[in-house]
Order: structure tokens, then sequence, then C-alpha cells
């Protein structure tokens, strides 16, 4: 009864990124790019600081205590907004979406791969090489969609 | 041609938060998932900041001449940080991550389709529906 429950959860979550995406692309083509993902950090830090104040139990690490290398995922975090609120007003958002998400399952198949990031070894097979190439397919396909709704547009103007 | 680039832009883009992600979930073990998911808003609130100042012709002012619901995009990143830390001991990663993708993808295909959110409408074709068998075939297969 539970399980059910907790896909919908988590189907309701996936649906709040694309949400997301969706809301700060509208918000930038209007402000500015900077602008749109300045303010998503900034709400992002206030509302993350008042969760982690109240509701945190203690840990023994500290931010200031870990390796500064764990430190460093915001840089990803950053350059993945500018695109995304770059991309989706010119793109979409399902179009951004799918190209995140190949992104992501192909670097954590490398990941894997090689075993970055303390990660253990899982090497490439025959199923994992099939995958990769599906995620390099599912962006061809959103390429050709966008190609063919243009050829439309050109065809039948309004 | 310039849409392909932005394809593969993003692409990239997508990469770096898998790097992302393998730097969290270890460092949230050990500080607390709430504090490390701080550490990237923080650092990335305060690096934007840093750029902002540097920015040539930046419109802050016109912000907060928006619509309300626009500015809505830095709350729901925590709602999905709270989703995450609940869902994965209950589940496991897997089965987490099938979820989340699941739920992503279906509702930005419907984001585009019906137009919400104030997108620009694009309906689901043949190519989008196959897009996303292909996506779900390689979710099965890893």
């Amino acid at each position: 009864m539970l399980l059910p429950f907790i896909f919908l959860i988590l189907l309701a979550g996936g649906a709040v990124l694309a949400a997301q995406s969706s809301i700060n692309g509208r918000l930038g083509a209007k402000t500015g790019v900077i602008e749109s993902a300045w303010l998503t950090f900034i709400m992002g830090a206030v509302l993350t600081f008042l969760l982690m104040f109240f509701f945190e139990p203690a840990h023994d690490a500290t931010l200031f205590s870990v390796p500064k290398w764990q430190l460093t995922g915001a840089l990803f975090g950053v350059v993945y907004m500018l695109a995304i609120v770059f991309a989706v007003p010119r793109v979409g958002t399902a179009a951004a979406t799918v190209a995140v998400i190949s992104g992501q399952l192909l670097m954590s198949l490398l990941i894997d791969h090689f075993g970055w990031l303390d990660n253990a070894v899982r090497p490439l097979d025959g199923s994992r090489y099939l995958a990769m190439a599906l995620l390099i397919g599912a962006i061809g396909l959103i390429y050709l969609s966008h190609q063919q709704r243009h050829r439309r547009m050109v065809n039948q103007p309004g | 041609m310039q849409h392909a680039l932005i394809l593969i832009g993003v692409l990239i883009a997508g990469m770096g938060l898998s790097v992302e992600a393998g730097l969290l979930g270890p460092l949230g073990e050990q500080v607390g998932h709430l504090s490390a998911t701080l550490s990237i808003f923080m650092v990335g609130a305060l690096l934007l900041s840093l750029a902002l100042v540097f920015t040539p012709n930046r419109q802050l002012g016109t912000l907060f001449k928006q619509p309300r619901w626009l500015l809505t995009g830095g709350i729901l990143g925590p709602v999905y940080v709270i989703v995450l830390t609940l869902a994965t001991p209950l589940v496991g990663v897997g089965m987490t991550m099938v979820g989340i993708l699941c739920g992503q993808v279906a509702a930005s295909v419907a984001i585009d389709h019906f137009g919400w959110l104030g997108s620009e409408q694009r309906r689901v074709d043949g190519y989008r529906v196959g897009a996303l068998a292909m996506i779900l075939a390689a979710l099965w297969l890893m």
C-alpha cells in the first residue's frame, strides 16, 4: 500500500523539477538569464537554511570540516541552472529535460566505468553500451521533432 | 543548427549535474542532507551575486514586477530535495531515480503539449513518443 503512494510522490517530485525548469526559463526570458538563476539560488539558500537550522539533526562533521573538494558541487549546479534558463525559452521544456537527463545518465555510466569520485568500478557491458546508444538516439529524435515543427511552421504560417 | 548546439550544451550541463549528485550524496551522509544542499544553494547564490555585479544591463528591478508565481522557481528546488531524502531510505536509490525521471519527462512533455506555465505550445508527435520510449528502455537497461 505504501509503495504506490511513495511512487506517486516521486513522480510529483520529478514533475516539480520540470515545472521549475519551465518557470525559470520563462522568468529568464523576461528579465535575463543571470537574474533568474540568481533569484533561484537565493530563494533556495534561504529556504534550505531555515530547514537546516530547525530540522537537521546534529552530525559529527560540518561543512567547514570536510575536505574542500567535496564542496565543489555548486559549480556544476550553477552551470546547469544557467544552461536551463537559457535553453528552455529557445527549445522548450521537454527538449531541455531530455537533454539534461541523457547527459546525467551518460555521465553516470562513465563515472561507474572509470570509478570516478571514489565510486566502485562497474565497467561498461553490452546492455550499458546499448543504453548509451538509446540516450543519444533520444536526443536525436527530439531534434528531429523540432525540425519537423519548424518545417510545418514555414509551410503554414500561423 | 543553433538548436542542436543548445541541446549539446544542455547535455554537457546534465553531465555536470551527475558529478554534482556524486559529490552531494556522500557529503550529505557526513554533514546531513539539508546542510549539503545548503552548501550548493549558498555557494551558487554567492557566485551568481558576484556575476550579477559585473553583468552589463542587468535588470534586477524587473524581477519584482513579474507575476508572483514566476518567482517560485527557487522554492521548488528544496521541495525536490526533501522528496529525495524522504524516499531514498524507503525504496532505494534506483527506484527513487526511476520515479523522479519518469515524473520529470512526463511533466515536461505535458507542459510543452498544453503550453502550461506560459510556455510556447509544442505538441506531442511521433518523435517525442519515440524519445520517451528510448529513455525508458535505457533506464531499464542500466
